[in-house]
């Protein structure tokens, strides 16, 4: 649930990068930080990484952006670790959760994981009482430069076959490709949703 | 899960003092009121020379880290916890279902007089979240009225001219 300051005119929210281990998540936040411009403030990006780089606990980037105008607009950017023993963890870092970023690897051989994942996500979320349906989230099928990529139609069947689609990108995050696209439209569905969840409320 | 009210300027002007007075009561160092998902909602004190929002987001994620281990050896919860510095000391403290307390202190500092001062401000602090629960969940605040820039190329890429170049 975003977080509403209206003493201070601040509005922030909370975006959870989720996947399987090294679908390129941590590299998604890395892009981001690294050649994100026009921006009012950046952030440290913070992770809490392994001995041998792979994420712990999380990954963290604040952004703040001109959003709304008049409001600063305090984006919260995390990973979760993908490797299935750190469960507890990613739903540590689902709590709170404004909107998520499904990052799927686009690799043959990585299917049976993407699948599991997916699936572990939404168990983690009932586990907090949120459901998909009311999220918003998008899905990124990275990876799309190496020579065992699956064809996109696979994946949106395998992921992305639900009564209603979202939207999804094929990116290569090593090379930043792909990486801005899905982060401006999560930005956009979430922020969408709560002004017409405002609108709902007023009518 | 509870979800945090919209706060009015009576509410952060109420956690604003409460934070205050605990400072001034217990010569901390600085004190945040943060959420559990971990954002950072009010600060106070000498918050210059710490990244607030990053140890927010840190100290969120180490208490309920703490939760979990607090069910693996069969208790509720614990309700704080305590990291100690040599320079400086940290209390994390639960307020609610949704806040956390966090209070830097000097290392020399007793951290059971930190504790003594912070349960009297955490309860100031969930009496007045109640309260702010209590008020009409929409009152005040309009997001429809809100302004919205064109969000579909709100975070733009640095070109990779600019890039070579910075």
């Amino acid at each position: 649930m975003a977080i509403i300051n209206q003493a201070t005119r601040e509005l922030q929210v909370k975006i959870v990068y989720y996947g399987p281990a090294k679908c390129g998540k941590t590299t998604n936040l890395e892009q981001v930080h690294a050649n994100v411009q026009n921006v009012q403030e950046k952030g440290k990006l913070v992770s809490l990484a392994t001995s041998s780089d792979r994420t712990l606990f999380f990954d963290f980037l604040p952004i703040e952006a001109m959003a709304i105008k008049g409001f600063k607009t305090k984006f919260q950017l995390y990973t979760v670790p993908g490797q299935v023993i750190y469960n507890t963890t990613r739903q540590l870092v689902l709590r709170g959760v404004d909107g998520i970023v499904f990052a799927a690897d686009s690799q043959w051989d990585k299917m049976k994981e993407n699948v599991e994942s997916f699936q572990n996500l939404e168990e983690n979320l009932k586990n907090l009482k949120l459901n998909l349906a009311d999220i918003p989230y998008v899905i990124q099928y990275n990876k799309r430069d190496l020579p065992g990529a699956a064809p996109v139609d696979y994946l949106e069947y395998l992921l992305n076959n639900r009564d209603v689609q979202v939207p999804s990108f094929e990116a290569c995050a090593s090379k930043c490709e792909g990486v801005f696209e899905t982060l401006n439209m999560i930005t956009r569905l979430l922020l969408h949703k709560f002004i017409n969840e405002s609108q709902r409320k007023a009518a | 899960m509870l979800s945090l009210p919209q706060l009015i300027e009576e509410d952060v002007a109420v956690l604003d003092a409460a934070l205050g007075d605990l400072i001034t009561r217990s010569e901390a160092t600085a004190a945040l009121v943060i959420d559990k998902g971990g954002p950072l909602i009010i600060e106070r004190g000498n918050c210059d020379d710490f990244d607030t929002t990053t140890m927010a987001a840190l100290a969120a994620g180490s208490y309920c880290a703490n939760q979990a281990i607090a069910g693996l050896v069969g208790e509720s919860d614990f309700s704080s916890v305590y990291q100690q510095g040599v320079a400086h000391s940290l209390l994390v403290q639960n307020v609610d279902d949704q806040l956390l307390l966090v209070v830097i202190f000097r290392a020399s500092l007793s951290v059971g007089a930190i504790k003594y001062f912070a349960a009297s401000t955490t309860q100031l602090i969930a009496a007045q979240l109640s309260r702010a629960r209590e008020r009409a969940p929409d009152e005040g605040m309009d997001l429809v009225e809100l302004n919205l820039a064109d969000t579909s190329s709100l975070f733009q890429r640095r070109e990779p001219e600019q890039q070579r170049a910075g």
